[in-house]
């Protein structure tokens, strides 16, 4: 198979390389027969996946055990597949060129929802059994994690099991089952009812949903074998520092949307966005020590020869001793021109004063979130970012020569009014008006700043959980708005389709049942979803139609506090009446102090034991 | 500070990179291999380093050139196995020469390419046509092709001259595919593609190759003015 995708295949698609296998530090090992095969599966293109740091760490972590042998498979773009297709060969692991269905496991990272018809594209073209029921002994297990794992349920149809939180710990713990019921010679539920007693595995099957005749809300979510706990508790490890992380990662011979290491300094956020499910559900606040990140770091430039490391989290400004880290790191790659950068800073002026002093910018662009544009509302979501932070900080900015802002808001907020939509026009005005203080001798010749907005998602496990959507004609009336409300030609307005965002907030906050409009739009050939050029919404409304499901259930509805979610069975540390009282603080837009400077009880340090943060 | 300028090989496993995918591969090489490059100013500090050719996607080569240059005095042999530990499978540096200052650039000094192709024939094509096909082809004087020019525009081109040699195997056994050695030639540092050779054939004689992208292209020998 390998000699023939190499001379007869790929030679008619793009990006060729990408479909090899072939890498530096990409792991080749020798099979044999009771060798675990474990396909790392991203749901997006090779260029997205590659970006991705868990499966990074996954990789590494799975092939240091010398019975198993991890490999990735992405989704192949448009003409792999259908080259495929056409020659009738399944979708491979890309290292050994494995068809997908001759793996012991086949792991999904579930990093967006719009992802999820390559979910199921992708078994497709793998020729394993779509639905998890209906699958065969020695067909792989299909498993699945990352965050839209924390609501599993619209995949559950086609995942034999979830991983809910960190699966660095647990995916050993799973491996070492595995090897226990290969011994046994035993079924496939035999594994299921093993794994199901691992802390943090869940798997769908072993639970039964009922739902309200009249109001289609869930009645009752319960295990039905004894082995399925009642609740999932999220997995986090608690010392991150001494946690796995690989010194050699796969180094793209294309380029990556994100082209270098990404290096995670720390885990969680203290900041408490309420519309911001990573802030929640990877609490508690973990960092790495200065000279593990260092030392790491050193290891990874040596094995890559990558030009740039990126140190990342959440909020990198947060790490409590960034200014050395980037001190440190600046002197020592200085010579061998190695760049730092900081993705995701907070706005404010200390950010501008970094980003100055470690980068190679051409003062070309600069990215901030203020998202949203009265102080009202950012207080209904809690950024804690003053109009006083985010004028200084581009005052500062335009003083260093930069001419280039473009700042990111959401529309479609809880409590959101006309004056908030202005607002937004009203601080890219009041930026412009920064730009103009500076001397003209001293700022950039040009100024541009671009407004940019994106449609709110409400995400399970967010204080905002509970609130609808906005119907796309709302979004579009807001856009339009906006439009109007723009006087000056140096700023110019962007918008994300509001269609790919009502579809994601159908699968955010969906349940089990819409496994069957997932079913339904994969055999009208949805996937790509999150390439404007491949999203058919009319597609995905027949699929509804003809599933009997209607999404605007799910995406636009207000749920009350005491109706059941569909994710309410996993507990991710931080407890439902801390949202619920996050959600009511919201309304009146009261803020909520930033973790370090006072506990606000989330709940995350009862949720495990000996755990106590910022300590 | 010297410049350093190496021969090398690419073969199957990375046929498939583009000329910038390349260029990050060789930059990257170099700093695992520890070696110490120069790098231009400014904001975005690039190695200072090239290649003779841009090689095309899916072409396979036992010779092609690259210069580079480095800070230090570095000995040839050194650079030559340290560059090999860390290129992959696939790339491989044959041989390597410290250069003496004012070395003229390899760009400006290849003079030919010696090209060996494994094409399918069109179904209704017999090797002695097709031995009648190149013989003939190879006494035009003047061989009109739309040809990109250096400011991107299309112009009408003789590319007769660019052609040195075209010879046509049989291979053992297959009576659909040949073997083409082919040897072009650079003149003013522009020569023609063989793909596109192919192609001129094809429209002057009704079709004799199937030219697409599962032609396999390998370059046996790229020659130099100066003696490597």
């Amino acid at each position: 198979m390998n000699n023939y995708i190499e001379k007869n295949i790929l030679p008619l698609v793009t990006k060729p390389i990408t479909y090899l296998g072939n890498e530096v530090n990409a792991v080749h090992k020798t099979p044999h027969e009771k060798m675990i095969r474990f396909a790392f599966a991203f749901p997006d293109t090779y260029e997205v996946g590659m970006s991705h740091l868990g499966m990074k760490i996954l990789y590494g972590l799975l092939n240091e055990e010398a019975d198993i042998w991890c490999e990735r498979v992405f989704a192949p773009w448009v003409d792999m597949e259908e080259q495929l297709i056409k020659n009738n060969l399944p979708l491979y692991g890309l290292e050994s060129m494995m068809p997908l269905n001759e793996y012991d496991f086949v792991g999904f990272t579930l990093q967006y929802e719009m992802s999820f018809s390559n979910v199921l594209n992708m078994l497709k073209l793998g020729h394993i059994t779509l639905e998890a029921k209906e699958r065969q002994e020695g067909e792989p297990f299909v498993i699945a994690g990352g965050p839209c794992a924390y609501n599993p349920e619209p995949l559950s149809d086609f995942i034999d099991f979830y991983v809910i939180g960190e699966g660095e710990e647990v995916i050993l713990k799973i491996m070492e089952s595995y090897r226990r019921w290969k011994k046994t010679n035993g079924k496939r539920i035999d594994f299921l009812r093993m794994v199901a007693e691992i802390e943090g595995v869940y798997v769908p099957a072993f639970y039964e949903v009922t739902y309200d005749d009249a109001t289609g809300v869930i009645k009752s979510f319960l295990p039905i074998v004894e082995e399925a706990p009642k609740t999932i508790r999220k997995q986090f490890i608690n010392d991150l520092d001494a946690s796995y992380f690989p010194e050699k990662i796969v180094v793209s011979y294309t380029e990556t949307v994100h082209d270098r290491i990404s290096y995670e300094i720390f885990r969680g956020c203290g900041r408490g966005c309420r519309f911001c499910q990573a802030g929640m559900i990877y609490r508690p606040t973990r960092e790495k020590t200065v000279s593990t990140i260092q030392s790491k770091i050193r290891a990874l430039v040596d094995a890559t020869g990558y030009d740039e490391v990126s140190l990342s989290s959440l909020s990198t400004g947060d790490y409590s001793e960034i200014e050395t880290l980037i001190k440190n790191l600046v002197d020592e790659y200085e010579d061998q021109k190695v760049s730092i950068s900081l993705p995701s800073l907070r706005i404010d002026s200390l950010s501008i004063e970094m980003l100055e002093e470690i980068q190679k910018v051409r003062k070309a662009g600069l990215t901030l979130a203020p998202e949203a544009g009265t102080q009202r509302m950012r207080d209904v979501i809690n950024k804690g970012v003053t109009e006083e932070n985010l004028l200084d900080t581009v005052h500062t900015a335009f003083e260093k020569g930069w001419g280039h802002v473009k700042l990111y808001f959401m529309i479609g907020l809880p409590g959101e009014t006309d004056e908030d939509i202005e607002g937004i026009a009203d601080l890219g005005q009041k930026t412009v008006d920064e730009y103009m203080k500076i001397d003209k001798e001293q700022r950039n010749k040009s100024l541009k700043v671009v407004l940019s907005t994106s449609s709110f998602v409400p995400k399970p496990f967010t204080p905002f959980q509970w609130m609808g959507q906005n119907t796309q004609e709302e979004f579009k009336k807001k856009q339009r708005q906006l439009k109007a409300s723009i006087k000056d030609r140096k700023i110019s307005y962007s918008w994300h389709d509001s269609g790919v965002s009502f579809l994601e907030a159908v699968f955010a906050r969906g349940d089990r049942r819409l496994g069957q409009v997932l079913k339904k739009a994969n055999e009208k050939g949805c996937r790509f979803d999150g390439w404007g050029e491949h999203f058919q919404l009319e597609k995905w409304n027949e699929a509804f139609a003809e599933a009997g499901i209607d999404p605007e259930f799910y995406a636009l509805r207000n749920r009350d506090y005491d109706e059941m979610l569909p994710w309410d069975f996993i507990d991710t540390g931080v407890k439902k009446e801390f949202l619920k009282a996050e959600a009511l603080k919201a309304l009146e837009a009261l803020t909520t102090p930033y973790c370090p400077e006072n506990c606000s009880n989330c709940g995350i340090m009862e949720f495990k034991k000996g755990w106590k943060c910022h300590v | 500070m010297s410049k350093i300028q190496y021969q090398f090989k690419r073969s199957t496993p990375l046929r498939f990179l583009s000329h910038l995918d390349q260029q990050r591969l060789f930059q990257r090489a170099f700093r695992r291999a520890n070696l110490p490059i120069e790098y231009s100013q400014g904001f975005n500090p690039h190695p200072k380093m090239s290649f003779a050719l841009a090689m095309s996607v899916g072409l396979t080569s036992d010779c092609e050139y690259g210069e580079v240059n480095v800070s230090e005095d570095l000995n040839s042999d050194e650079f030559l196995a340290r560059m090999n530990a860390a290129l992959p499978n696939g790339l491989q540096i044959v041989n390597a020469k410290v250069c003496e200052e004012g070395t003229s650039s390899l760009s400006s000094s290849i003079e030919k390419s010696y090209y060996l192709l494994k094409v399918k024939l069109v179904p209704e094509m017999s090797f002695l046509r097709l031995d009648e096909i190149i013989k003939s082809y190879l006494e035009l004087t003047d061989i009109k092709m739309e040809k990109r020019n250096k400011k991107g525009k299309m112009v009408e081109k003789n590319i007769r001259p660019f052609i040195e040699s075209i010879a046509v195997y049989q291979l053992d056994g297959e009576s659909d595919r040949v073997n083409i050695e082919m040897t072009l030639t650079y003149i003013d540092q522009q020569c023609v593609k063989p793909e596109r050779v192919l192609e001129s054939i094809n429209s002057l004689y009704g079709g004799a190759f199937i030219v697409d992208p599962t032609i396999e292209c390998h370059r046996q020998k790229l020659l130099l003015k100066a003696d490597f």
